[in-house]
């Protein structure tokens, strides 16, 4: 094992290029990561040659990151001299076109999108480039020029403390170029930097950035930038756009190829209505001055507000009856049906103003603010919708610093719009509605690679940090793990807050010629809720949609609709409850020491905080499904440094299911073909029963070894099973009546969890295959995620299962995992060749759940020649995926470990079991 | 309806007194803000209906042959009420004795005469005071209805009814009668209600908006103390909206975005400015501010009205409605919002009676019930005589104050039929 204290160090650092760079430099190092430096330098040159690579495993392989799979620890644990190797420098010929930080500067914000390239990056080890050469995947370029893996940032600051930004950037060094920033700590003039910017401050500031940075602002043209950042956030992002009705958010799939025309309406203080015709295509058809200055600026006049946000806020407790003159008002209660106004209608905005003997001073700021936001919101909605029809476009969306996610306001819109249309155009919002202009102006880099970039290449991610909260800085750029542990513990202060209920007016009246109230529940409306949580862009070019989807437009990973707000609260209380045992195995993990215990206690913070923010606002990180959720909680860990909390057990089970392995093959090789294959998937049923992930099993752990529990549960498996397709299964393997028995070329195991689960499960399923004449696959995770086995450890355990038998090693060895053991296994080599390969490739996650739009470039390429696809666990078949229909043969097997879910899904109980065949499609 | 004789009579526009007991058929438009009153006023006071009777079958039946008419000689009066001093106007109606009038000139059944016609939301809500403080009963007639028809009748009936406001000129237009529909009516009150006009009862209302006269008043009061209306008219006329407005120059450093084709002096954001200037509102002069609201609210009310003009494509957009009441700034900002976003192809019309288009059109349903054929062409408008505040090409401050409007009676005359 390689010193893990040291790899956690160094990671700790890495969420700042920079910093990176400076603690790959002061990491002391041992003995052995040098050696193992050293050794994997010495391959990557070869590999560099193109030679066959045969060096053995240096220790045990530990993955890191907070993103997705190719992110590999034993990458991040390269110390030594940085420079020599920067692994960044992937555009040898652009490092200096490429910047990573592009500005906003608006009146009252200022928004600034960085990019860090990732530090990580595919690691080309041994036994994947085996694999990819036996699945023929070419390294070469598919574009021009490549995406960099990296990430994308978003931060704002007020405008007024603008020095909070230039601080920023100066101790991330963004306006050096991010990774190239090595050149300038060696002294490389910085006087020709240029920072592109768009927004009225970029004029206004360019001064202050030459002299506080030495960089030039290049301005970009604001409608350009706000048209190519919504063009790049509405194909790039799959729920990007929402509705947002009475309260409720919906997002919405946009596709991409039927995006354009729409009208985009950029709410600053002005307000600009752009007909958006395609990249680059666009046309401003209209405007108003009546925007978001307008309710500042009035409101400032009117309630001695001092800030935008407080002049909001006030709005949520304030009743626009005091100060509108409304239908009712004229008509002495009554509504004017005849043309559809209701009492209750705005009739003239202020305009019971006129009539009341009242000063300024006798009314109250809330019910100035919330009539003004209702005139504003109200006038947009209607000028839009107006533009909107005359040009024929059914997409409106509303971006610009007046939304600021804010319920209220997007309520207003939306009601106006779909009053005006009667219900036939809808107003729909963008989750980064702030940042379309910086976002464009970084587009307008020439070369930055974005331009092609698909939706399944990004990930997005919520780490726990301080630019991260809603894309507001709360403080000063977090340096390391420790700083972002402390302001933790600051942070559940503030989190507390966030959570309490704010109290709301009633639901009060609104219209403008003729608005019915929206009937808003008073209670969702609360002024944070709302916010929507804007997170880090992972940007990872090798992520490719699963080839064998029937339609990957259609598919839906998420079985569980967490929309549902009875859904959310259980599997909030689940992953409440399983939270004291996940500290306890994490803090177990990294040695027990008080480090571990501090940043378990972080972890456990930060989680809950993340839960509470989600049962506060299902929606505040975009469209929540159940593997979502369950992946943020192995981000959270991996954030705070926790990147196998089951790594013991896990070794424990499988050394004692490696155990056991010889008697069940020998058992299973006594019975004809059709009792073996029946036993086989009673066995992989059986099996799946060792899960940490489900609470009824943990505490199964504690009863008894997991032997005997195997054995219990193999006893148990009475078919017929409650969904029960094996005998369709079973026909299609071995042939019925007329039909033949089906020979598939190429199946992919989708592995669940380690011990019992995949070596007394899943490996004798995989032998049988191989038997048959079927190539496997098996794929499982990159990162690791519970105790699910990941695809650096399945090589180690195929090794040791193939000790015990000649088809498994065979095949492994003919699918070059068992280069290294051949060694030892003198008479393997002789009959090799005959065999169909056995492989393994990663998911490309690191979660309990699969998304299959978004899996590692080697599962595509491995899928390309698979005929049957074997989902198996309950977090691959059926949290995600059960309702997925494959373009081939699928077999989705699972034991449901939760009553909840066994109710739902299959109206069963728990411990029931799920054998779901369907032929290709 | 019992309305047998032929009553004439003509009113003097500014000599209420001359004719007080020869009011009748009087109307009401009771709104947010105005009540809005028409009456008539039978000529030669003095002498009793008789001698105004002309028995006139061309002048009447020239639709249904009606031979059984009589007409009314007279003048057409307009005033106006503050609603939140809605007593004056009782008040008013006392004094007059109009109730009482119309009975004396018709001979009608009390009942009958004491019914009055009152559109308006107000009609709604005050119906019990008339009765109470009037003996009066409140006849409701469609608020809508009494747009259109007021302004149907204005269009046709009134030679120099419509006229355009650009820069300073006022430009009267002849609408050809025949060629009058569809059109889009805006009346502006305290709110804006915007309605497609397709002939005479035909219409529909397309659109409106909450922002209007009222937040312009209500608003204008919040931030200025004005104590009217007129006021606050005033009050813009020698303001500077470039004090509190943002504008497109205060963006781009003094700049055009010409790309977009918005000109520096454009208005960016409206009170715009007020967000980064650390000053208070009293630090801020009323003059100027007024000048922006009125901007602010004019230029929208002229957008909206010009993409629903767009939608339906009606080349005419009419505004009325009191809170235009002929200010020249406010109809210079709606001339120029209408023209802005048209590219020039659309062109705001105003009327002279704008405030009175619904008080009209509730006069107008007298004839309905009385006079059910009588044609808006026997309506002879004459341009008072008088030294006249709306003659001169472009109105000066002074003129701006005084309700123009209020002073232009219609002379006419009503032809009564069965």
């Amino acid at each position: 094992m390689a010193n893990l204290t040291e790899i956690q160090q160094t990671i700790a650092k890495n969420d700042c290029l920079n910093d990176s760079n400076t603690s790959f430099n002061n990491t002391k190092n041992n003995n052995k990561s040098d050696k193992d430096f050293v050794e994997r330098e010495a391959r990557e040159q070869r590999e560099g040659g193109g030679e066959q690579d045969m060096a053995p495993i240096g220790g045990n392989p530990i993955h890191r990151s907070s993103s997705r799979p190719q992110l590999d620890v034993s990458g991040a644990a390269i110390q030594g001299n940085f420079e020599e190797r920067d692994p960044t420098i992937l555009l040898p010929n652009q490092s200096d076109d490429i910047s990573h930080l592009a500005l906003d500067i608006g009146g009252s914000l200022i928004k600034l999108v960085y990019f860090s390239r990732h530090e990580d990056r595919p690691v080309n080890d041994r036994i994947k480039k085996t694999i990819k050469e036996r699945l023929g995947i070419s390294n070469g370029n598919r574009r021009s020029y490549p995406v960099l893996g990296g990430r994308l940032h978003f931060v704002k600051f007020e405008t007024n403390k603008i020095n909070q930004c230039l601080d920023f950037i100066s101790s991330k060094q963004l306006h050096c170029g991010g990774m190239d920033a090595h050149l300038w700590h060696s002294g490389v003039s910085n006087e020709n930097a240029v920072i592109k910017a768009t927004g009225g401050g970029a004029y206004k500031y360019a001064d202050l950035f030459k002299e506080r940075l030495g960089v030039s602002i290049e301005k970009e043209d604001e409608m350009n930038c706000l048209v190519a950042g919504a063009n790049f956030l509405l194909k790039a992002i799959r729920h990007e756009a929402f509705t947002h009705m009475e309260g409720h958010k919906a997002f919405v799939q946009i596709d991409q190829n039927d995006l354009f025309p729409y009208l985009l309406v950029n709410v600053g203080s002005g307000v600009s209505i752009i007909k958006v015709d395609g990249d680059g295509k666009f046309q401003r058809v209209s405007g108003t001055n009546v925007g978001g200055g307008t309710y500042w600026g009035l409101g400032k006049l009117l309630t001695k507000c001092n800030s935008f946000d407080e002049l909001l806020e006030l709005s949520q407790r304030g009743d626009n009856r005091t100060i509108d003159m409304l239908v009712g008002d004229i008509y002495g209660g009554m509504d004017y049906s005849k043309i559809g106004l209701s009492a209750s209608t705005i009739a003239s905005s202020f305009g019971k103003a006129i009539s009341d003997n009242k000063d300024l001073e006798d009314y109250r700021s809330e019910d100035i603010s919330l009539s003004l936001l209702r005139m504003i919101s109200y006038n947009i909605g209607q000028i839009s919708y107006l533009n909107a029809l005359r040009f024929g476009l059914k997409r409106i969306f509303f971006g610009g610093f007046f939304i600021r996610g804010h319920a209220y306001t997007m309520d207003t819109i939306s009601f106006a719009v779909q009053f005006w249309s009667k219900g036939t155009s809808q107003a729909m919002f963008l989750r980064h509605e702030g940042f379309l202009g910086a976002l464009g102006a970084f587009m307008s880099y020439e070369k930055h690679g974005l331009d092609d970039l698909m939706v399944h290449q990004l990930v997005e991610r919520f780490p726990m940090g301080a630019p991260y909260i809603g894309g507001n800085v709360h403080g000063p750029p977090l340096g390391d793990l420790n700083e972002k542990i402390s302001w933790m513990e600051k942070f559940i202060l503030k989190g507390t807050e966030i959570t309490a209920p704010v109290p709301m007016a009633p639901p009060g009246t609104t219209g403008l010629g003729g608005f019915e109230v929206p009937s808003s529940r008073g209670g969702i409306l609360r002024p944070d809720a709302s916010k929507l949580n804007v997170g880090v862009l992972h940007l990872v070019p090798t992520l490719e949609v699963f080839p064998l989807l029937a339609d990957p437009k259609m598919y839906e990973p998420n079985t569980i609709d967490l929309s549902d707000p009875g859904e959310l609260e259980y599997w909030f209380t689940v992953l409440s409850g399983h939270l004291p045992d996940l500290v306890d195995k994490a803090v177990a993990s990294e040695g027990g020491t008080d480090d571990a215990k501090r940043r378990g206690d972080a972890f456990a913070r930060a989680f809950s905080a993340h839960l509470a923010r989600l049962m506060e606002e299902p929606a505040a990180y975009g469209k929540l499904g159940l593997a979502n959720l369950l992946e943020l909680r192995e981000e959270c860990l991996r954030e705070f440094h926790f990147f196998d909390a089951y790594r013991s057990i896990k070794q424990r089970e499988n050394e004692a299911s490696l155990a056991v392995l010889p008697d069940l093959l020998m058992e299973i090789d006594s019975m004809d073909e059709e009792t073996r294959l029946l036993k086989l998937v009673e066995g992989v049923l059986a099996a799946n029963i060792f899960d940490w992930g489900s609470r009824a099993c943990v505490d199964l752990y504690h009863k008894g070894t997991i032997i005997e529990i195997y054995r219990m549960s193999r006893n148990k498996m009475q078919r017929p099973w409650r969904v029960d397709n094996f005998d369709a299964f079973k026909e299609r393997m071995l042939g019925f009546g007329d039909k033949k028995p089906y020979q598939h070329k190429r199946a992919l195991l989708f592995v669940d969890n380690s011990g019992a689960d995949i070596i007394l499960g899943m490996l004798p399923l995989a032998r049988e295959l191989l038997r048959r004449g079927t190539e496997v696959v098996l794929v499982a995770n990159s990162l690791p995620a519970l105790n699910d086995v990941t695809a650096m450890e399945l090589p180690d355990i195929v090794a040791e299962a193939a000790k015990h038998c000649d088809i498994l090693r065979r095949a492994a060895e003919a699918g070059g995992l068992l280069v290294d053991a051949m060694i030892n296994i003198q008479d393997g080599s002789i009959d090799s060749s005959s065999s169909v390969p056995l492989m393994v490739v990663e998911n490309g996650c690191g979660s309990p759940c699969i998304d299959l739009r978004q899996v590692s470039s080697e599962l595509a390429a491995a899928a390309k020649e698979a005929d049957l696809v074997i989902l198996e666990g309950m977090g691959r078949s059926l949290h995600t995926n059960f309702n997925a229909k494959f373009r081939c043969d699928a077999l989705k097997l699972a034991m449901v470990k939760n009553q909840r879910l066994a109710e739902k899904l299959i109206k069963g109980s728990i411990y029931d079991c799920v054998c779901r065949f369907e032929p290709a499609s | 309806m019992d309305r047998n004789g032929v009553t004439e009579g003509e009113l003097e526009g500014r000599g209420m007194n001359k004719c007080v007991e020869q009011v009748s058929h009087l109307a009401l438009d009771i709104g947010g803000s105005l009540i809005k009153m028409v009456y008539f006023c039978g000529e030669n006071s003095g002498s009793e209906h008789q001698q105004g009777i002309l028995s006139s079958k061309e002048s009447c039946g020239l639709s249904n042959g009606n031979t059984n008419c009589s007409v009314l000689r007279g003048k057409l009066h307009f005033r106006k009420f503050e609603t939140s001093k809605i007593n004056e106007c009782l008040e008013f109606m006392s004094s007059k004795q109009f109730h009482r009038n119309g009975e004396d000139c018709h001979g009608a059944s009390v009942s009958e005469k004491n019914i009055i016609k009152a559109t308006g939301g107000g009609a709604f809500k005050f119906a019990d005071l008339f009765k109470e403080k009037l003996g009066m009963t409140l006849d409701k007639v469609d608020e809508m209805n009494s747009l259109v028809a007021g302004a149907n009748f204005l269009l046709k009936a009134a030679s120099l009814e419509a006229y355009t406001y650009m820069d300073g000129q006022k430009e009267y237009v002849q609408i050809d009668q025949n060629d009058l529909y569809p059109y889009l009516l805006v009346n502006i009150g305290s709110g804006v209600s915007m309605i497609k006009v397709d002939g005479d009862g035909k219409f529909e209302r397309v659109s409106g908006t909450s922002v209007g006269g009222g937040t312009f008043w209500g608003l204008g009061k919040l931030l200025t103390k004005c104590k009217s209306f007129d006021e606050l008219l005033g009050l813009s006329y020698s303001g500077n909206n470039r004090v509190i407005d943002m504008l497109v120059g205060d963006i781009y450093g003094g700049m055009d975005y010409s790309k977009i084709g918005l000109s520096s002096t454009a208005i960016a954001s409206s009170f715009g400015k007020a967000v980064s200037e650390d000053k208070d509102l009293e630090e801020y002069k009323p003059e100027d501010v007024a000048r922006s609201l009125l901007r602010m609210i004019s230029n929208n009310i002229g957008q909206i009205a010009y993409l629903n003009a767009l939608r339906f494509g009606l080349k005419r957009i009419f505004f009325g409605g009191f809170f235009i009441r002929g200010h020249a700034y406010t109809m210079d900002t709606i001339s120029v919002g209408v023209n802005f976003w048209s590219n020039g192809e659309a062109k705001a019309m105003f009327l002279r009676h704008e405030g009175f288009l619904g008080a009209l059109g509730a006069f107008m349903s007298h004839r309905k019930d009385g006079f059910a054929d009588l044609k808006a062409h026997h309506l002879v408008e004459q341009v008072p005589t008088k030294p006249s505040r709306n003659a001169g090409g472009c109105l000066n401050n002074s003129s701006v104050l005084k309700d123009v409007n209020e002073n232009i009676s219609i002379e006419c005359t009503m032809q009564l039929s069965n």
